[in-house]
């Protein structure tokens, strides 16, 4: 489904991302962990298409991404930051169709699947008043039926719960669970440990650019027998920097 | 415009004029402004002129003669008995002091040349106009002496004019107010540059710094949609808003000569020829700094940061506007059609004057297609920067 071979990315002399490889089959939620300016987001980035690669590749369901930029895209959804960014002075469904038009959904069809994400998320009461007044949860409901409106197979969340309150937490963990149960591959971005454990099949450690660690959850309690995830990711990356 | 490029653009729109701030700033703003600034301006010019042409305040020192008389008859001023004249001059109590030379009465009945001295103050406006109107009266009354002595030396008076003359302007429809119409000739070219370059600022402003800032832009480059599609959807919604912008300002500036045209006249109705001239001008300059004000939008972090390197861009406009302020429309250096900015205020000012120069409307065409074609390449070329967009 994804497969990163050899990704690398540097800006200017700062090498960010360096020589990342892996492959994330259908279905699956893999998690990245790493401190703040691992490379967790210009991974993410990368396979959002959004930056270009300094060198290696990046494959979405068979599709070279590097190259053919906007056909990967139709199959990818992000949610970058816990971010709740919504044109104010557009209504709630004006935010999202816009996004679906943008995804290449015809007007009908992308009505039809707004009605139907409004009815599933519980916002048809606010659907056609302006974002600009929303609580918090109230955007982050549209700011996740934006992710997912056009029905992609793959979808991006980078570190989906900074910032949030915990209802808005629960939320989007009961959105990564239901998009889980609905066969999407997920990837997302963390460094809460618990996050990662509740909901991911796969983790990679990243560490200032480079992937250290790569495995099943259950790959990585036989590597450390009797050590929390979180103790194994300190260990592997204070190991890592000696 | 088609796909993608289209959505873009018709959502911008739509955002665009559904901000109440973009609507004052890019079109209430410019409609009311020239009429409010013509109607102070008109009442201020109107206190002026009745102070200054129908009861100036004089004083005189020295006899009393016949100057004092035809002064009086003429109603236009009013002698002031004031104990020390040149104090009251000074406190502006009145605005000339005529002062009559001891043997003033003798020296005219003598059929001599008199003297005779105006005290003004050069620092007031009131008193440096009301020296002109005491002017004009005292050389009607030297006109009337030197009829009268004619006459007793039965002459004809009007042996001693040679010439009359008799003013006609050479514009038609002329407004009867040349200073209203020069105005208007210094006026319109400047408005218009200054809106058509920055009309566009506030919309940019939220389509690109505005976007960074409301964490849109992300999920906006991550659709199928292409950087150019984004790109030129808002640029075209940026044109729109400028294009409003200008209108809506050259709309206030005809209310303006409507509603006041003692301070402005337009000199009568464009020729069709002239509008369009204009328009495709100042469409240039839409275009142009469109492109360059939603770069500099992308380039910043926030909204605050794009406001604070877009504003000077007004200041950019401002100087060849001023420069070109006095520039006559019939006498354009040749040089001025190849200088950015002060070429589109040239040919404004030669469609004003009903000149259409076909050399200098295709010079000024092919540079205007040039920094239109420069503008939108550094634009795109900062759309597709990495460290241009992501630079928060």
């Amino acid at each position: 489904m994804i497969r990163v071979k050899e990704l690398s990315k540097q800006f200017g002399g700062f090498t960010a991302v360096d020589k990342l490889s892996f492959f994330i089959p259908e279905g699956q939620v893999f998690g990245l962990l790493g401190e703040n300016g691992a490379g967790k987001t210009t991974t993410l980035r990368m396979l959002a298409t959004m930056l270009q690669p300094s060198s290696g590749s990046i494959l979405i369901r068979g599709i070279h991404a590097i190259d053919f930029p906007e056909q990967a895209r139709a199959h990818i959804g992000i949610l970058f930051g816990g971010e709740t960014g919504l044109y104010d002075r557009l209504t709630a469904r004006e935010n999202i169709l816009y996004f679906a038009r943008l995804n290449g959904m015809e007007s009908k069809a992308a009505n039809a699947r707004v009605e139907r994400l409004a009815t599933q998320l519980e916002m048809t009461e606010y659907l056609d008043r302006r974002a600009g007044n929303f609580s918090k949860g109230m955007k982050q409901k549209v700011a996740l039926a934006r992710s997912i409106v056009h029905d992609p197979e793959i979808m991006l969340f980078d570190e989906p719960t900074a910032g949030l309150d915990v209802m808005a937490i629960r939320l989007v963990h009961a959105f990564i669970r239901e998009l889980k149960a609905e066969g999407k591959t997920i990837v997302f971005s963390s460094h809460t440990m618990t996050e990662v454990m509740a909901l991911c099949d796969a983790i990679g450690i990243i560490d200032r650019g480079k992937l250290i660690e790569f495995g099943s959850l259950k790959d990585l309690e036989k590597r450390a027998p009797g050590m929390s995830l979180e103790e194994f990711f300190l260990h592997r990356i204070s190991e890592e920097r000696r | 415009m088609r796909g993608y490029t289209w959505i873009v653009f018709k959502k911008e729109l739509m955002d665009t004029f559904r901000d109440r701030k973009t609507i004052a700033t890019s079109i209430l703003i410019p409609i009311l402004i020239f009429p409010i600034l013509t109607f102070v301006m008109g009442i201020a010019m109107q206190g002026l002129f009745d102070d200054v042409e129908s009861h100036v305040p004089i004083a005189i020192i020295g006899e009393e003669s016949g100057v004092t008389e035809f002064l009086l008859e003429t109603g236009l001023v009013e002698i002031k008995p004031e104990p020390d004249p040149m104090a009251a001059l000074k406190d502006l109590d009145v605005f000339v002091v005529v002062e009559i030379p001891a043997g003033f009465t003798e020296m005219l009945k003598g059929k001599n040349m008199a003297d005779l001295i105006l005290h003004y103050d050069e620092a007031s406006q009131k008193s440096t106009m009301a020296l002109g109107t005491v002017q004009g009266l005292i050389t009607q009354f030297q006109q009337e002496v030197v009829r009268q002595r004619l006459i007793d030396l039965g002459m004809d008076p009007g042996i001693v004019t040679a010439v009359k003359t008799e003013s006609r302007a050479l514009a038609e429809g002329e407004s009867g107010n040349p200073v209203g119409a020069m105005l208007y000739m210094m006026l319109l070219p400047l408005m218009l540059t200054m809106w058509s370059a920055v009309g566009g600022i506030p919309a940019a402003t939220d389509l690109g710094a505005g976007e960074k800032e409301r964490q849109t832009l992300e999920p906006l480059l991550a659709t199928r949609a292409s950087r150019s599609q984004i790109l030129f959807g808002k640029y075209f919604a940026v044109v729109i808003a400028s294009v409003m912008g200008m209108l809506a300002s050259l709309l206030g500036f005809l209310l303006a000569t409507l509603l006041n045209p003692t301070v402005l006249a337009s000199g009568g109705i464009m020729p069709l020829k002239a509008v369009l001239v204009i328009a495709v001008a100042c469409l240039g300059l839409n275009f142009t700094f469109s492109a360059v004000e939603l770069a500099i939008s992308f380039y910043a972090r926030n909204f605050k940061e794009a406001q604070t390197y877009l504003s000077p861009i007004t200041i950019l406009v401002m100087i060849p506007a001023y420069f070109t302020l006095y520039l006559d429309g019939k006498l354009i250096p040749e040089s001025y059609f190849h200088i950015p900015i002060i070429n589109t205020i040239a040919i404004i000012k030669e469609a004003l004057a009903r000149i259409y120069d076909p050399r200098h409307l295709m010079i000024v065409g092919v540079w205007l297609c040039v920094y239109v074609g420069i503008a939108l390449l550094f634009t795109r070329r900062m759309f597709s920067r990495e460290s241009v967009i992501f630079r928060n």
